[in-house]
């Protein structure tokens, strides 16, 4: 696994090593993004100003738009990234996930993902529904790939396999928005990773069942 | 205040309306305005409960005689609310935001925790358990929250896809379907066909 993992990155390094200014910059980059995502969790996206990112970066203002174009498209990255962390943890859950209910499993591994940050959660959901929010940062936002894993894992659910993809996708939103629901009410209410579960599995369980057709 | 504010949120809308720009338009001070209100977002919760006031004030008469299945009377209720909603769409946005936001504070009343409107839909669910509709050992409260959650995330197709208040009612329509097909009592999603 390791060996063929090594193989190809040794053939393409000499040629995709970035030179010491490109470095600088990417390196610039994650100053910046560790700095917001602190920021935008502590205070919110409407909160949190590009003038105070550059200062807890140890900056200028001007640094940060040379790296992105306005705070939206700065928010949009950490999102995104966010999202793709989350889309990686959720297939890890569905590999190993053995005899339990798939679905089940990759909640689960958001959930733990999600509480252990509840705070960027809460201001990426938050900065969603604002009105000021450009059409394309909210199109990225809502671009869910959890939803996706989710109707994939309907395909091979006993009674629910051979319902059309449309319902499927609907179903599976309505998962994921449960399950979004759920962590809201964890970020207010301080529910423990073990009631988090216990909802999750009945919401869950409710949705399925109603989506069988027999 | 609350007629400013929200006459004032309506004008220039929520984000760009300020304390200080409430307290202006209501002639108080901004220290009146806070010894009344915690936050901006407890404000606008307000403001939002005093609209809906009269809304629950007819829904409340008229829950009892909706007619139809458990699910029909649900659907009856959030499509009013649909309906009504949608007239001031960036408003409610901005609730549905506020209600995610920590700092919104003590004296907010979110999204979500309407009292009237979850205590209209469990009213509705726990006459569906007398009736036979829903099955006993339902968890009436997680339900609620299904409800209400799967109501306002369908405003998401509002903010990108311009779709139409009919629109959002038919997607929830879908959504009602799932949820009260696996809410049926066990006998019944066995053997008896399926109504409608």
């Amino acid at each position: 696994m390791n060996q063929m993992a090594i193989a190809p990155l040794k053939a393409v390094a000499p040629v995709t090593r970035p030179n010491q200014r490109a470095l600088a910059k990417q390196r610039t980059r994650e100053k910046i993004l560790t700095a917001a995502t602190l920021l935008f969790s502590e205070h919110g996206y409407d909160g949190a100003t590009i003038r105070d990112i550059a200062k807890a970066a140890g900056m200028s203002t001007g640094a940060v738009f040379a790296s992105f174009a306005d705070k939206s498209d700065l928010f949009g990255e950490i999102v995104a990234a966010e999202s793709k962390a989350l889309e990686q943890e959720m297939l890890a859950a569905l590999d190993s996930h053995g005899r339990g209910c798939a679905i089940l499993a990759m909640l689960d591994a958001a959930a733990v993902r999600h509480m252990a940050d509840l705070a960027l959660f809460q201001a990426t959901m938050s900065a969603l529904w604002t009105p000021g929010l450009g059409a394309q940062v909210r199109r990225r936002l809502l671009q869910r790939s959890a939803t996706r894993l989710i109707a994939e894992a309907l395909k091979s659910l006993p009674g629910v396999e051979s319902s059309d993809t449309d319902d499927k996708n609907v179903i599976a939103e309505m998962i994921w928005d449960g399950y979004v629901g759920v962590l809201r009410r964890a970020a207010l209410e301080s529910l423990t990773l073990d009631q988090v579960r216990g909802r999750l599995a009945r919401e869950v369980g409710v949705i399925v069942a109603g989506s069988r057709r027999n | 205040m609350l007629d400013a504010a929200h006459a004032l949120f309506e004008d220039v809308g929520y984000e760009a309306a300020t304390i200080r720009s409430i307290a202006k338009r209501a002639g108080v001070s901004v220290g009146s305005v806070f010894s009344s209100f915690t936050s901006k977002a407890h404000v606008l919760s307000e403001v939002m409960q005093e609209r809906l006031s009269d809304l629950y004030a007819d829904l409340a008469s008229a829950a009892p005689h909706l007619k139809g299945s458990t699910a029909d009377r649900c659907r009856s209720l959030f499509a009013v609310h649909y309906a009504f909603e949608y007239r001031r769409l960036r408003l409610f946005l901005a609730y549905v935001s506020a209600a995610f936001d920590w700092a919104a504070g003590e004296g907010g009343r979110a999204f979500g925790a309407n009292p009237h409107l979850r205590g209209m839909v469990r009213d509705c669910l726990e006459s569906g358990v007398a009736n036979g509709d829903v099955r006993p050992d339902v968890d009436i409260d997680l339900v609620v929250d299904m409800l209400i959650g799967a109501y306002a995330w369908n405003y998401r197709l509002a903010t990108v896809a311009d779709a139409t208040p009919a629109q959002l009612i038919d997607l929830f329509d879908r959504q009602v379907d799932v949820i009260f097909q696996g809410l049926r009592p066990v006998q019944q999603r066995q053997g008896l066909p399926r109504a409608g």
